[in-house]
């Protein structure tokens, strides 16, 4: 994307005040987004997203700097402005870049710009169909579809010089349903880290009949009793509360600097035997995945805990040095305009041996979360936050009556201790996940869990 | 090439190339941001970034594209896009470029002085405001983040109507957050502050505000779960007004997604309830004078005393229902279309003071924090159900910190249902605000 030379020069000036790592990353990306609604293609955008981000170490500072001006000595002042922050101390030393292959994991079958528009577009109509002649009360359908070509370069001081291409396709669904004052909506948004390929062999009729089939479930829904119960949490999307309630939590960024409940506590138990997390980066086309991280190193499958011991940490580059530890290949970013941090990629409860039907049986009182909504961690605390898009009582080990507004709170520390079944059906999920270096593509996945109590708000009191 | 130069080749070139009108939308930006851990300088970032964006009407259809690589290849792969984008759309929807309108206001969104304060003294000022966070008290242990953002944006809009404004403006924001600990009991607290008046920043009041944001909450109690009245403080009142604010959409009418949709001169609201928006305001760092199509903006009442006046236009849902743009066209950024969102969009403050409120309740609870609000809320149904910090108020005095809870209603009936609104108006840097105010109940679940 840029000559050799002009890295070479833009890394060397970086460290000329005193920095003992640089580094650079290019990012040239094309995107194309259309959104359908009201039974019409009414938004379609095409962008080209491009820029440079620069990384400089000294000790335990770290130095960013960002622009989309792409010449030499655009480039080289930006470096300079940016080595400015470092008052003295001995350069580090340039290594001769040497270029690595990147060995793909993730095969890309149909790149998304090779194929028409139009191809796209027929896909989200039939979604729309499909959602609305779900059910008569369907009154609203919203499919957005996106594909993404992510262009990378990555260089730094030590000699690395890598690139990598990273496809991602997306297809989310809205419904809602509506009758007399009653509005409810559910939603699906599969999506991979793949080609068209991914979005031509959806299960349309499974993706956007569930976004229909929840939205029309909700609109007689009752009001959901608030109090502590036992919370059975369904596999796939489901991990989401994992993600939250520990995942963040384990990231260097919150570890390095104390501020998670899981630092320095490598070798304890955190969770009962029946729980072990994984976060894996290299899982073929899942929405997490990558063959390399935002630093060029490659993903790996990390066992973050293990029958309940606390076993490892996501760590990026940074972080690694105030835990004198190793990165992880878990740096990610957003963008270009984004210093890379450790984050999650794809992140999951690994199978354990109890079967859906015994955990729903052997409740005698309960809530059962069908599909998880969105969520949020304080990682300092460790507090967390979860709505439910659907959700059920259970009663005398069966699924009875579907309740609405339900929101999960509590601690991610604790709940983690209070996870007393874990399911065989492991399957993933696929999110968006913010935080310090931006939203990411992330999965999170779990078999079905059941948590012996949560506290959940609803709207009845109890 | 100038920005000027370039966006009137692409004008030009878009013409020829066979769109019927077009627009160019140029953004730049330029920031500084610092983040201290223990007393040190720990992260640095310095930016200079931006894009453009085309967007023209084809066979006619409104077409969009944007690059953020500015140079010459970039004219033909725009202009490409913007046909293939048209191409694909349904319906063409009777679109047009605007001409511009007959005056525009001379607000002023740019504070010189502010430019000129050195990156130094920008780290100086957070160290001081650490430090003294640090020395506050002997249960801080730490700040999970301590940051100084400051940024210059620029902005261009020139269409091949003639029509050319610019748009210049600053600020900044300080992001902390504070760690206690009391025993067992770890509890953070988030403060934010942002100005466009480097010199007025109170060290001091900074520092005590985000000790207290934290200290505040140790020593929580739990309390029934229940329906309570609740006082809703500023900054969590403006962050629900804000997630719920695109009810106020005629776009999201027109769509069937608001249920306002047609309620335009009936009470929506208790009749204590004012909703403003304006291009300007002194205590909020966003606005302009032109909107995300070129409308010049203006003061318009949304809620007055209760009763819904309008809802908010751009040029294409005010065609739509046979009436003139609000000036709510919005732009995020060069990288997405046009919608309809409001510039700096507040509740009206009343007389009270926020004391007098919590004075005014035998027994209820003050909401200081909202989270969970991207997923715990519907803004079809107005259903919420989030997760909350607050304080118990007992005997008209705030009697003690409450463990995590969740509160859950609806915001529809909750714009009925507020009783006072204090004095205290507060700015979230989205130009969303809110004072305070009293709901008569909503169902509190504690943790």
């Amino acid at each position: 994307m840029i000559k050799q030379s002009i890295i070479e020069n833009v890394l060397e000036a970086a460290l000329a005040t005193g920095g003992d790592f640089s580094e650079i990353f290019i990012e040239d990306k094309y995107a194309n987004e259309f959104v359908l609604q009201s039974g019409q293609i009414d938004q379609s955008i095409a962008g080209r997203d491009f820029g440079i981000g620069i990384r400089i170490f000294s000790g335990l500072q770290s130095i960013y700097t960002y622009t989309n001006d792409f010449s030499e000595e655009g480039l080289l002042a930006a470096a300079k402005r940016a080595a400015l922050a470092i008052k003295g101390g001995a350069s580090g030393t340039i290594h001769p870049l040497h270029k690595e292959m990147v060995t793909p994991i993730h095969q890309i079958l149909r790149m998304p710009n090779t194929v028409e528009h139009s191809r796209k577009t027929a896909i989200m109509r039939q979604a729309d169909s499909i959602a609305r002649n779900y059910d008569p009360r369907i009154s609203q359908v919203f499919v957005r579809y996106l594909d993404e070509q992510q262009n990378v370069l990555i260089a730094n001081s030590e000699g690395k010089f890598v690139e990598d291409t990273r496809i991602y396709s997306r297809l989310s669904m809205r419904a809602t349903a509506e009758e007399g004052t009653e509005v409810q909506t559910g939603f699906y948004g599969p999506g991979a880290h793949a080609g068209f390929e991914f979005i031509e062999r959806l299960d349309l009729n499974h993706y956007a009949g569930e976004a229909a089939r929840i939205a029309v479930t909700m609109l007689h829904a009752d009001e959901c009793p608030s109090g502590k119960f036992p919370v059975i949490i369904d596999n796939e999307f489901g991990g989401v509360i994992f993600h939250e309630a520990c995942g963040h939590g384990l990231e260097a960024t919150a570890v390095a600097k104390n501020n998670s409940v899981f630092a320095n506590r490598i070798g304890e138990r955190v969770a009962p035997e029946i729980v072990t997390y994984i976060d894996d980066g290299t899982l073929p086309n899942e929405w997490g995945s990558l063959n390399i991280d935002d630093e060029g190193e490659k993903t790996r499958r990390n066992v973050l805990i293990e029958n309940g011991i606390l076993k490892g940490y996501l760590i990026d580059k940074f972080n690694a040095r105030r835990m004198n530890a190793q990165p992880t290949g878990s740096s990610r970013r957003q963008s270009y305009r984004f210093n890379p941090t450790s984050r999650m990629t794809n992140t999951f409860i690994a199978p354990g041996t109890s079967t859906p039907a015994d955990i729903i049986a052997s409740t005698e009182y309960g809530i059962y979360a069908k599909y998880m909504g969105g969520g949020q961690v304080s990682p300092s605390t460790g507090d967390y936050n979860f709505a439910v898009m659907e959700a059920y009582i259970v009663k005398d080990g069966k699924i009875e009556r579907p309740v609405r507004g339900a929101t999960l709170i509590g601690n991610g520390a604790k709940t983690l201790q209070l996870v007393d079944r874990v399911g065989n059906n492991l399957a993933h999920g696929a999110g968006m996940c913010g935080s310090l270096s931006g939203s990411l593509p992330v999965n999170v996945g779990q078999p079905m869990i059941r948590v012996s109590e949560i506290t959940v708000g609803g709207t009845k009191g109890e | 090439m100038s920005i000027t130069q370039y966006q009137k080749n692409l004008l030009q070139q878009a013409v020829e190339a066979g769109l019927t009108e077009a627009e160019v939308y140029y953004e730049q930006k330029t920031s500084f941001q610092c983040t201290l851990y223990e007393g040190e300088l720990d992260s640095y970032e310095t930016s200079d970034d931006g894009g453009l964006s085309l967007r023209g009407l084809y066979n006619g259809k409104m077409g969009y594209a944007y690059t953020e690589k500015v140079d010459d290849d970039s004219i033909a792969f725009l202009i490409d896009q913007v046909k293939a984008n048209a191409d694909v759309l349904d319906e063409p929807e009777d679109l047009s470029i605007f001409e511009g309108s007959e005056e525009y206001a001379q607000h002023s969104f740019y504070n010189e002085e502010l430019e000129a304060v050195s990156i130094p003294e920008k780290i100086e000022c957070l160290k001081a405001i650490e430090q003294k966070i640090r020395a506050y008290d002997p249960r801080i242990i730490t700040l999970d983040y301590c940051i100084l953002q400051y940024y210059s944006t620029e902005r261009a809009l020139a269409n091949s109507n003639n029509l050319s404004l610019s748009h210049k403006e600053n600020g900044l924001v300080l992001f902390l957050s504070t760690v206690v600990k009391q025993g067992d009991e770890l509890k953070a607290g988030s403060y934010l502050k942002m100005t466009r008046d480097f010199h007025s920043l109170d060290v001091d009041a900074i520092a005590k505000a985000a000790a207290e944001e934290a200290l505040a909450h140790l020593g929580e109690q739990s309390i029934p779960s229940s329906k309570y009245p609740i006082i809703l403080r500023h900054d969590a009142a403006a962050e629900l007004l804000s997630t719920f604010m695109p009810i106020f959409s005629a776009e999201k009418a027109q769509k069937n997604q608001s249920l306002l949709k047609g309620k335009e001169g009936q009470q929506v609201a208790s009749d204590i309830l004012s909703l403003i928006t304006v291009p300007y305001h002194p205590e909020a760092l966003s606005g302009g004078n032109f909107d995300g199509e070129g409308v010049a903006t203006k003061q318009q009442a949304i809620i007055t005393d209760g009763t819904l006046q309008t809802l908010l236009h751009n040029r294409k849902t005010a065609k739509k229902d046979g009436c003139e743009s609000t000036g709510h066209a919005q732009r995020e950024s060069y990288k997405d279309t046009l919608s309809v969102a409001p510039q700096n969009f507040y509740i009206a403050p009343g007389q009270e003071t926020q004391d007098s409120l919590i004075h005014s309740l035998t027994e209820g609870v003050l909401i200081t924090d909202l989270s969970g609000l991207h997923s715990g809320t519907n803004s079809i149904s107005g259903d919420f159900s989030v997760a909350a910090r607050g304080f118990h108020i007992q005997d008209g005095q705030i009697a003690s910190p409450v463990k995590q809870m969740t509160i859950a209603g609806n915001f529809f009936t909750l714009l009925k249902d507020i009783q006072a609104i204090s004095s205290d108006l507060y700015f979230l840097p989205s130009g969303h605000g809110s004072p305070s105010f009293i709901v008569k109940e909503l169902a509190v679940t504690v943790e």
